[in-house]
């Protein structure tokens, strides 16, 4: 454990330092929030900010954890990876720290979103609402990391991979149940919605918002995680020696 | 104590052989492997520092078997790639210490404080690297690597891109990492840093060591002097001429290379015999062998690899990550 550390405070310290990077991956989700939240004309609820938030915070998370896999591709481009795996210290931690750091900074992103969210009128939870979503949103960052350093592993180059993350970022997004709930969705695209990871984290924490306990969601969210840090790091070892 | 001893140690890329039956044997030294640009050098390091897998034969490094014993290996090594890899947003110290925490010494701030004292950079140690030159990093690159007090360096092109006085610096801190008991295996396509630094080289061509041995001993194998002879033209397009009292050495561009015993008398009988042959001479000059003309006589003319196959050349980038 306590050689993973290292990792996530190098990833910490140089994220801290490039000061457009630390605004810029917030001024997307922040204009969801108010352009859509808040301006869109919407017959099913009264409060579309409260409905949209979570699709919102679950949106930052998927965007964070994506960013892990390009940080990764860059160690593998510009050589630091092959310092990394000369280390005596198991190999593994390089994946671990990559994707603890890409989920904890997610987590800090999210934090800013919610008190934006706040700020221009959401409604405020009690600590342990809070805290079950902290967790629901972290599970899904872990998801979205390993899921994005495995592709990162796979793939030679950074267009490629900038290339992909592109490619299925919107698609998840709408065909999540970020922008309504599956009672107005049409048909066709409620067994896609159904199905989609994202919804399975932004369905958590609605149930959350609403005193429910999202357990079947919490244990499909571990699972899966679960499953995807298994495939990264059987493709680790076997792209790396 | 043996520090590198590989057996047959060979490697494939497909078709390509890269590295061809390597034996090599490297106590308490500095080894330089030299050649030119694709002859195998990163390739024998990467499998040598547990990066690669050999495809045939065995390499142990400090008595550990590279494939079985990976840990070991690495417990016992520093590895420098020839990309300069530091992170320009952190300090020196912060890339310094990064490194300290992973290998897990005892007392990493001292440590660091220790190896950016060797590398003279302790003045400069909280700057971020983005303001280092590339001399610099290349010590801070150096100091990373001191930072847990290996027993064999791998250095990749050590000197790659720097200027005359970063590279001679470099060097005499590579020599002095040797005083402190450490084997530093380096590769490098720069005759002349080898020639005056490293206790013994291997001269590596497609994957094969075509010489081994001491520079002073390598250079031993010519004749007293070296002539170096312009012609006009292309030389390559020549038969390889013959000539008494002399021993053709090979041609690169439009400069042909004999060795002679006696290169001043040398000199006039070179000039008849390629007059005679209807070559004309631009310019003739006498010098003491470098390890260049050796290279030109085991290897042949230096030349980039004809024939570029994208296909190995995908494969060879895609396994080297």
């Amino acid at each position: 454990m306590s050689a993973i550390v290292p990792y996530i405070r190098r990833d910490f310290l140089r994220w801290g330092r490039g000061r457009v990077a630390v605004v810029s991956t917030l001024v997307m989700p922040a204009a969801w929030l108010v352009f859509v939240g808040l301006a869109l004309p919407i017959r099913f609820t009264d409060n579309y900010l409260d409905f949209i938030t979570p699709g919102i915070l679950v949106m930052t998370m998927l965007s964070a954890g994506l960013a892990g896999g390009t940080l990764l591709m860059f160690d593998k481009i510009l050589g630091f990876m092959n310092k990394f795996l000369a280390l005596p210290a198991p190999r593994e931690n390089i994946l671990f720290g990559k994707i603890l750091f890409a989920s904890g900074r997610g987590i800090l992103q999210a934090t800013i979103i919610l008190a934006i969210a706040i700020l221009i009128g959401a409604s405020v939870y009690s600590p342990l609402q809070y805290a079950v979503t902290y967790l629901i949103l972290f599970l899904f960052g872990i998801l979205v990391a390993a899921f994005a350093t495995t592709v990162a592993l796979y793939l030679d180059d950074h267009d490629s991979l900038s290339a992909f993350n592109t490619m299925i970022t919107m698609p998840l997004f709408f065909t999540s149940s970020a922008l309504m709930p599956y009672d107005v969705m049409p048909p066709w695209l409620r067994p896609i919605a159904s199905v989609n990871p994202l919804s399975f984290a932004i369905d958590a924490v609605r149930a959350v918002d609403a005193g429910m306990m999202p357990s079947v969601q919490l244990a499909a969210l571990g699972l899966l995680s679960a499953g995807v840090i298994g495939i990264c790091i059987h493709v680790f070892r076997r792209t790396t020696v | 104590m043996i520090a590198i001893e590989t057996h047959n140690l060979t490697r494939y890329y497909g078709a390509l052989r890269a590295v061809d039956h390597l034996d090599l044997t490297i106590e308490n030294e500095i080894f330089g492997l030299l050649g030119p640009n694709g002859s195998g050098k990163t390739t024998t390091v990467l499998m040598l520092t547990t990066l690669l897998r050999p495809s045939e034969g065995t390499a142990s490094i400090c008595g550990y078997d590279v494939l079985t014993k990976g840990t070991e290996v690495r417990k016992h090594i520093s590895y420098v790639p020839q990309d300069m890899a530091v992170d320009i947003k952190l300090t020196g110290r912060e890339n310094v210490l990064f490194y300290a925490d992973l290998y897990g010494v005892d007392n990493p701030k001292d440590r660091t404080d220790e190896a950016l004292g060797i590398m003279e950079l302790s003045d400069r140690a909280d700057d971020l690297t983005k303001t280092y030159s590339g001399g610099m990093r290349r010590r801070l690159e150096l100091a990373q690597a001191l930072v847990h007090e290996p027993d064999v360096v791998f250095l990749d092109e050590p000197t790659l891109g720097l200027d005359v006085a970063a590279r001679k610096k470099i060097w005499e801190h590579i020599r002095s990492l040797k005083k402190t008991g450490m084997t530093v295996f380096v590769t490098t396509h720069y005759m002349d840093e080898a020639d005056r630094y490293c206790d013994r080289v291997g001269i590596i061509s497609s994957g094969r060591i075509t010489a081994l041995g001491s520079p002073p001993a390598l250079k031993a194998r010519l004749m007293k002097d070296v002539v170096t002879i312009s012609v006009e033209g292309e030389c390559s397009s020549l038969q390889e001429p013959v000539i008494e009292g002399t021993e053709y050495l090979g041609c690169t561009g439009s400069d042909l290379s004999f060795t002679a015993e006696n290169g001043r008398e040398a000199l006039p009988l070179l000039a008849d015999a390629l007059g005679r042959s209807g070559i004309r001479i631009r310019q003739m000059s006498l010098r003491e062998p470098t390890l260049d003309d050796v290279f030109l006589q085991v290897v042949g003319q230096q030349e980039e690899t004809p024939g570029f196959n994208e296909q190995k050349f995908r494969i060879m980038l895609r396994r080297r990550r």
